[in-house]
């Protein structure tokens, strides 16, 4: 009897608290993460773009600092594995496309689904609860519109092997979904393991430079010249330079690469709590609308993208999506690959 | 390295008094086995987890250790290419600067040219500003879509470049300018000290103006200009900041970015192979340093400095001298007024493009305006001028006690004075890649704060603070601490009443080229920083690689204006200390 009396609790507070407005945190963990004052964030997100103006709408909202450290994927793995040996973490939050599921080998990351995630598709969250994703990559090539006269630009894998564009064309030589890497597996997920690599040798004789910075630098480079296209960025920067007035549009190679960015809690965190909160911020609907704002693709359904052009479906362009498992599992091959054909 | 036996017949003479001062003596033993003992803890461990990260190999459960990383790495094409590689961007390297900054020093210390004043500027300047900040100035100037390859190509309607800066070339060529104001200060220093006697009697004898350059300045310089090459070449061999935002995206792989590129670039970081390959750097600066000692201690028989003073004779450059005049502001063109245009340029644009009009309209204050409004930026310049002053500090504190109890001989004064110039041999990448293997097996909560960085650097710096101690330290007589022994003073008090005050321009001019040398220093930081513990030059060189090319000219402006300041304050220090030679 007491038994079924408490079933009948636990159900209806997860009645009650499915019914409560979106945008309220649990008052506990927002005292909690108070006490703490303060959290560190490990982000791939670009700073100016991202980084920066979440970390002043969290701090602005419940008054906890945010300390962002903007690296890559591979950094910031390296960085917590670091920490982790060295017996202390000192991130709180992380995100990236790869780095959970490296992490959660190393026993680093906790277990932790914010409750803002509730109105979620489940696609969106870990199914053991290591990871939430905020946003949607879409990894697609770029030209720079002065360089290349619109219309002319390579539409297709195809095109890309012309001649014209030898020697104009780069990318990120780091080990992730955003760079040469990232490309050789959408290569061998779209045509195949033989017809892909096949392609692939073909294709290093077009001279792609490699650049050891973000994806973004690769595409200000495009932006500024050095280069005519940057093939396997993100589509989002080049529409938010372009608002800006940079000579620059992205094009909708078919397929593309989607990929999340998943956001995930240490284990160790030294705040664990704001650290909580802060994932719950960013997943709530006014953080998913943050993402919007900042011409970014929220994973949210009921936040449209301020250009729905930029998201992969039926009526815009099809693309590859590859879950963070996935990506983890296949990097190293790729990244094998890419050193192998292009270096 | 070079004045190991400088302290020769500084014998202790009093033997009767000895028994006197027998528990004083003592003390200097009790002080020399402390610092003995806080030197080998810092210099030690990092090449102890050096060796045993690259033989160790971790089996499950099971270490086994083996050689077979060297075997490797010594096999591998890539390993020997970046091996050449090194030599061959240290060797251009230092001959373009020792071209660059030796001719400027040259015009300014012995002709009649015009516009000295703004060259010791322009050198000051250099000094202040960070490695990484230079570096993609140059990069923006020289690139594919720099001003100077858009003006090649409507002049000429050709749709290539000019200059194609990514490639060994634009390596040499930025790396080479960087170097250059130092060749400056140290060979402006030889030459300021230069006898004329030799000079003199060569013309009277009849020789022309060249002819005495060639035939007695040239090769009596020698000794001094072969030193500093070989000094420029082993810190060229170690450079990390040209290699790796010139040379990778050229794909110009060198030793260092080869070891930056095992941690920070593979997945899982390959701890082991870094370390082998951090091992076979060190051997190879290590044999180059083992040279460098032989060759200063040789030159010491060119004796071209005196205790006699005078001042040596300017050459009038008659004609000539608007064309030194014009090269002079051409160095000046260089170093300064180009690198901060671009910067100015750059730091204006919402997004990074080429100078031209069209951009005109885009021009905004913004980048200012996130800085002066970011908090992040605070705590950087707090942590880098922390890390700068508590480095300085201690390795100052340090060497002064250590080369106090060399010079006097103190017991095992030898084993200090090997303690503090061995870490000459780490560079700062493979140094950092000790000190973290260290902190990672020891845990004692240092790793990821800002003490991780200055115990590193400290272990960096200590060379220089034995270079600027010691030679403070042998120009002071014996006579003076022993007549505050006589008057009852014990050998500590005498240090801290007698020779530190007395030291103490040495000391100063030595902690303001360390602090100077911590507060721009990247290879280091960047490996060991963390989240709360970020540097000026990390925050740069992220800034670079995430995109922010324009926030990086702003926030690179406005720190190297300010340490600017302080490089003024070190030079005219330095300069009334005559610390420059020993830098």
């Amino acid at each position: 009897m007491k038994a079924a009396l408490n079933m009948l609790a636990i159900a209806l507070t997860a009645v009650l608290a499915s019914l409560a407005p979106a945008a309220a945190a649990d008052p506990a963990l927002i005292a909690a993460a108070k006490k703490e004052g303060q959290l560190t964030w490990y982000t791939t997100q670009i700073v100016n773009q991202f980084a920066r103006p979440a970390a002043e709408a969290f701090q602005k909202k419940y008054g906890i600092r945010v300390n962002y450290i903007r690296a890559d994927s591979n950094e910031v793995t390296l960085r917590i594995q670091n920490e982790g040996k060295a017996g202390r973490v000192q991130a709180d939050v992380f995100d990236g496309t790869g780095a959970t599921a490296a992490l959660k080998n190393n026993n680093l990351v906790a277990k932790y689904i914010p409750q803002s995630a509730d109105r979620l598709p489940a696609q969106f969250k870990d199914k053991d609860g290591y990871w939430v994703a905020t946003n949607l990559y879409v990894l697609t090539p770029a030209f720079n519109t002065e360089l290349v006269e619109k219309g002319t630009q390579p539409k297709t894998f195809q095109d890309l092997l012309d001649p014209k564009w030898r020697g104009k064309m780069a990318w990120n030589s780091s080990v992730t979904p955003s760079g040469g890497a990232g490309f050789v597996g959408v290569v061998l997920a779209h045509m195949g393991e033989e017809k892909g690599m096949a392609y692939l040798r073909q294709f290093s004789g077009q001279k792609i430079t490699g650049l050891q910075v973000a994806a973004r630098q690769v595409l200000d480079q495009v932006i500024a010249g050095e280069y005519s296209i940057a093939l396997n960025m993100f589509n989002n920067h080049a529409v938010i330079s372009a608002a800006k007035g940079a000579p620059v549009e992205w094009i909708a190679m078919e397929p593309a690469l989607g990929v999340f960015s998943c956001l995930s809690l240490t284990a160790g965190a030294p705040n664990p709590n704001a650290g909580k909160l802060f994932m719950d911020f960013l997943m709530s609907e006014e953080g998913q609308k943050l993402y919007r704002d900042a011409d970014y693709l929220p994973v949210d359904p009921a936040v449209q993208p301020k250009d729905p052009a930029l998201r992969p479906g039926e009526k815009t362009f099809p693309a590859i999506f590859m879950t963070p498992e996935q990506v983890f599992d296949n990097l190293p091959k790729w990244g094998a690959i890419y050193k192998d054909v292009f270096r | 390295m070079a004045f190991e036996n400088a302290s020769a017949g500084q014998e202790p003479r009093a033997t009767a008094r000895g028994s006197l001062f027998a528990h004083r003596i003592e003390q200097k033993t009790i002080l020399s086995a402390v610092v003995g003992l806080i030197l080998a803890v810092l210099v030690l461990p990092p090449l102890y987890f050096l060796v045993v990260g690259a033989v160790s190999v971790e089996e499950g459960a099971q270490t086994r250790y083996t050689l077979e990383r060297f075997v490797m790495l010594l096999s591998q094409r890539g390993i020997l290419i970046s091996t050449w590689n090194s030599f061959v961007f240290a060797i251009g390297s230092a001959l373009l600067s020792l071209l660059i900054g030796g001719l400027a020093a040259w015009l300014v210390e012995r002709t009649n040219a015009p516009l000295k004043s703004v060259t010791y500027l322009t050198n000051v300047v250099a000094l202040g500003t960070p490695y990484v900040l230079y570096t993609s100035a140059w990069l923006l100037l020289l690139a594919r879509s720099g001003p100077i390859n858009t003006w090649y190509r409507q002049l000429t309607g050709e749709t290539g470049v000019i200059i194609n800066v990514y490639g060994m070339g634009g390596m040499i060529l930025i790396e080479g300018l960087l170097w250059s104001p130092l060749v400056f200060l140290l060979l402006g220093a030889t030459l300021r000290n230069f006898n004329p006697a030799l000079e003199e009697a060569a013309r009277m004898s009849g020789a022309t103006t060249w002819g005495t350059i060639r035939r007695v300045t040239l090769p009596l310089s020698m000794p001094a200009i072969l030193a500093l090459s070989m000094l420029v070449f082993i810190r060229t061999i170690e450079a990390f900041e040209v290699p790796a935002l010139v040379g990778l995206p050229g794909r110009v792989h060198v030793l260092t970015t080869d070891i930056y590129e095992m941690m920070h670039r593979t997945m899982p970081p390959d701890i082991g192979s870094a370390s082998a390959l951090s091992l076979i750097l060190l051997f190879i600066v290590g044999a180059l340093l083992f040279w460098y000692g032989r060759l200063t201690r040789n030159a010491e028989k060119f004796a071209t400095v005196t205790g006699k003073s005078f001042r040596p004779n300017q050459i009038d450059l008659g004609a000539w001298r608007p064309l030194a005049g014009f090269a002079l502001a051409f160095y000046f063109f260089l170093l300064i007024v180009l690198p901060a245009f671009i910067l100015v340029w750059a730091s204006l644009l919402p997004f990074y493009q080429t100078f031209r009009s069209q951009a005109f309209p885009l021009l905004t204050l913004d980048n200012y305006r996130a800085i002066l409004n970011s908090p992040r930026y605070i705590s950087l310049v707090v942590n880098t001028l922390l890390i700068g002053f508590v480095s300085a500090s201690v390795v100052m504190l340090l060497t002064a006690v250590s080369a106090w109890l060399t010079v006097r001989k103190a017991p095992g004064a030898r084993v200090l004075d090997n303690l503090g110039t061995a870490p000459l041999v780490f560079p700062g990448i493979v140094l950092g890649v000790g000190v973290m293997q260290f902190f990672l097996q020891v845990p004692v909560g240092i790793y990821g704060t800002v003490w991780i960085i200055v115990w590193a650097l400290v272990i960096n710096y200590l060379p220089y603070g034995v270079r600027y101690s010691y030679a403070g330290m042998i120009q002071l007589h014996r006579e003076l601490e022993e007549a505050a022994a006589a008057s009852g003073a014990t050998p500590l008090t005498g240090f801290r009443r007698i020779v530190f005050p007395l030291l103490a321009p040495s000391l100063i001019a030595g902690w303001l080229f360390i602090f100077l040398l911590a507060t721009r220093a990247l290879s280091l930081p960047v490996l060991l920083s963390g989240p709360s513990s970020q540097t000026m030059a990390v925050a740069m060189f992220d800034l670079w690689g995430n995109g922010q090319g324009p926030e990086l000219a702003a926030l690179g402006l406005m720190w190297s204006l300010s340490m600017t300041c302080i490089a003024v304050v070190f030079y005219l220090v330095a300069r009334r200390g005559g610390g420059l030679q020993r830098a």
